[in-house]
């Protein structure tokens, strides 16, 4: 068994290889972790996903920008990749899985890029169809993967009305699914007009919404699946 | 005051010399809905066409009163004419911008790029040379012309990923500065090629390079350099533009070597004409969207008053004039300004 020093000593070493955005470091320590036997789940929630959460307020104290949250996410990417193959289960209480991306006419990325980030470090399955993403493309997607949740990003007050075709075009086909909007021009107020499901202003939002409504999903079909054994 | 028609008010701005009142234009698109409706044009074809789009740019100053002219509307001049294909989303009618469709960079390996030779000759420059030298016989007596390039950071983001180029720009600095250096030949190239043309003044948008993004550390280190090269060949009177944050980087922009700084409804200008001291020209700083377009008429003219409060030399936005601006807005936006006295 591996000492409750060590455990620190690797997780302290995975949290600061993200903070500092030192992807060997967090190669390493990750695959460390993994020989002295340490769970998987516990290196990437108390050590990566620690890391990054620091991370992120660094970013909202303006000590970050956008190329070190990038670097720092490379690092997390790089440990997780070894980590998450012994992965048990992942305990968020739910797993989910996502179709994100920016609408057509819409190249501006950045912002979409570090929500989707999130999803990935909270073990979501992601599916990113990138920017300027045609209308039907969206609906399409989620119907092929049958994902819990759409998420459409638009930074212009133009392409932001994209959003509300995609919506009205999912609900049509799948009354179901559940839909998440965001970026600079949108709001909660373009948000309820357009029928969406949730907003959020920033990716820490992002998530624990997204959260919430999969759980209010699940627990849906589930009690659609009671109705009918009962 | 002896009075002044507009363009010889934004050109005594730009001397230095007094003007009866700030003058109200842009150094970006500012074509409307409405001017493209009295003109039966589309947006798409817009983008493709020199008579057409001259037409537009001349159709602001002509409805409102706006007191310039400039093309062209999207930021895929000087990219295109490196190679890049552009998509102008000709099937659609909502008003989309045409954007990079292929970029020439995809990996670290291929950052080592060469400039292809006659550059002016290549993509829509000849027609943007065209489009410059119609405005100016259709308007030129008296609006200002203006063109605009992009600052060589957010040049570089449109041929390569701007993930890619934002984390390189701290791994591997060196080749980004190289990079970054064959980017200002190329605008220097474009820039020049419009002056030739017959512009009154040139902008320089650099927004990838807002704080918003990058620290106001590696715009200076890494950044400013190069928009100090690109300057010193511009000699119309020039501007740089970043929108978003920029409270901390405003007294490097003015080192640039522009003629005037313009900044976005982010920008403390009170604050920023404190920096800069009194003779600094700063343009700026209305939201073109939440304000112009989408809010009352009172809320232009408290909006534009207290830009000029503040004390911009310019009335001018933060970004492109958004098509779908109100007319009764664009009225309230000019009536304000010229009933302003200091
Ligand atoms: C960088 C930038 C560009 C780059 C984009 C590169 C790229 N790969 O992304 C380039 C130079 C290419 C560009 C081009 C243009 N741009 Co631009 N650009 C910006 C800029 C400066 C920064 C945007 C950014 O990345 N912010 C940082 C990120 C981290 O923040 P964010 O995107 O808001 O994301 C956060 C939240 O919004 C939220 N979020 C985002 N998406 C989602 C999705 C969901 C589901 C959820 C829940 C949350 C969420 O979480 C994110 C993380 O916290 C902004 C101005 C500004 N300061 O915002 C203008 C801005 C967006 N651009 C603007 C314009 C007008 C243009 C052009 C049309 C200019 C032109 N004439 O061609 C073109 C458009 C090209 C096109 N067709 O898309 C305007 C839009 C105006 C409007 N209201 O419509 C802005 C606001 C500038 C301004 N001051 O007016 N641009």
């Amino acid at each position: 068994m591996v000492t409750e020093e060590k455990k620190k000593e690797l997780l302290a070493k995975l949290r600061n290889a993200v903070i500092q955005y030192d992807e060997d470091t967090s190669k390493e320590a990750s695959q460390e972790a993994l020989d002295v036997g340490m769970e998987a789940n516990d290196a990437i929630f108390n050590g990566l996903v620690s890391g990054m959460v620091e991370v992120g307020k660094m970013f909202e104290a303006q000590e970050y920008f956008v190329p070190e949250l990038l670097m720092c996410a490379d690092a997390l990417y790089a440990g997780l990749d070894i980590l998450k193959p012994h992965v048990k289960q992942l305990d968020l209480g739910v797993k989910g899985s996502v179709v994100i991306g920016t609408v057509e006419g819409d190249v501006h990325d950045i912002g979409k890029n570090i929500v989707k980030m999130m999803f990935d470090v909270a073990g979501f399955t992601v599916y990113d169809l990138g920017r300027d993403v045609p209308l039907d493309k969206f609906v399409a997607e989620q119907l092929r993967t049958d994902s819990d949740l759409v998420c459409l990003s638009a930074m212009m007050t133009t392409t932001m009305t994209g959003m509300k075709k995609v919506i009205d075009d999912l609900r049509a086909k799948n009354p179901n699914v559940k839909i998440m909007i965001g970026g600079a021009p949108v709001s909660q107020d373009v948000a309820d007009k357009y029928g969406a499901d949730g907003y959020a202003k920033d990716a820490t939002n992002a998530l624990k919404d997204a959260i919430n409504m999969i759980e209010s999903l699940k627990k849906m079909k589930d009690e659609v699946e009671a109705k009918k054994k009962g | 005051m002896t009075s002044m028609n507009a363009r010889e008010r934004v050109l005594k701005m730009f001397a230095g010399e007094e003007v009866d009142r700030p003058p109200c234009f842009s150094g970006f698109g500012n074509v409307t809905t409405e001017g493209l409706r009295s003109l039966n044009q589309n947006f798409a074809t817009t983008h493709l066409d020199a008579k057409m789009m001259a037409a537009a740019a001349a159709s602001t100053y002509k409805l409102f009163g706006f007191e310039c002219g400039v093309a062209p509307f999207d930021l895929c001049i000087e990219a295109e004419a490196m190679g890049c294909e552009i998509n102008v989303y000709a099937h659609s009618e909502d008003l989309l911008y045409p954007t990079i469709k292929k970029k020439l960079i995809h990996n670290e390996a291929e950052l080592d790029i060469v400039i292809p030779t006659g550059l002016t000759g290549r993509g829509r420059v000849p027609m943007m040379v065209d489009v410059i030298k119609q405005l100016k016989k259709d308007i030129g007596n008296d609006a200002a012309i203006g063109s605009f390039v992009l600052g060589p950071f957010t040049l570089a983001g449109q041929i390569m990923e701007l993930n890619d180029l934002l984390k390189l720009s701290f791994k591997k600095p060196d080749k980004i500065g190289k990079l970054l250096d064959q980017m200002s030949d190329v605008i220097i190239q474009v820039a020049q090629e419009y002056e030739k043309a017959g512009v009154d003044y040139i902008s320089v948008r650099e927004m990838g390079a807002t704080s918003d993004v990058l620290s106001p550390r590696v715009f200076k280190s890494l950044i400013l350099p190069y928009l100090k090269k690109i300057f010193e060949k511009i000699s119309v009177p020039s501007v740089l533009h970043i929108c978003g944050k920029t409270n901390d980087i405003v007294p490097a922009m003015a080192e640039s070597g522009a003629r005037a700084v313009s900044v976005d409804q982010k920008n403390d200008v009170a604050e920023t004409r404190k920096k800069l001291g009194p003779k600094a020209l700063i343009f700026g700083n209305y939201d073109p969207y939440n304000v112009l377009v989408a809010g009352t008429p009172d809320l232009v003219r408290q909006t534009i008053k207290k830009c000029m409060d503040d004390g911009v030399s310019a009335v001018w936005p933060g970004c492109d004039i958004w098509p779908t601006v109100p007319p009764d807005n664009m009225k309230a936006m000019m009536d304000e300004v010229k009933k302003y006295r200091r």
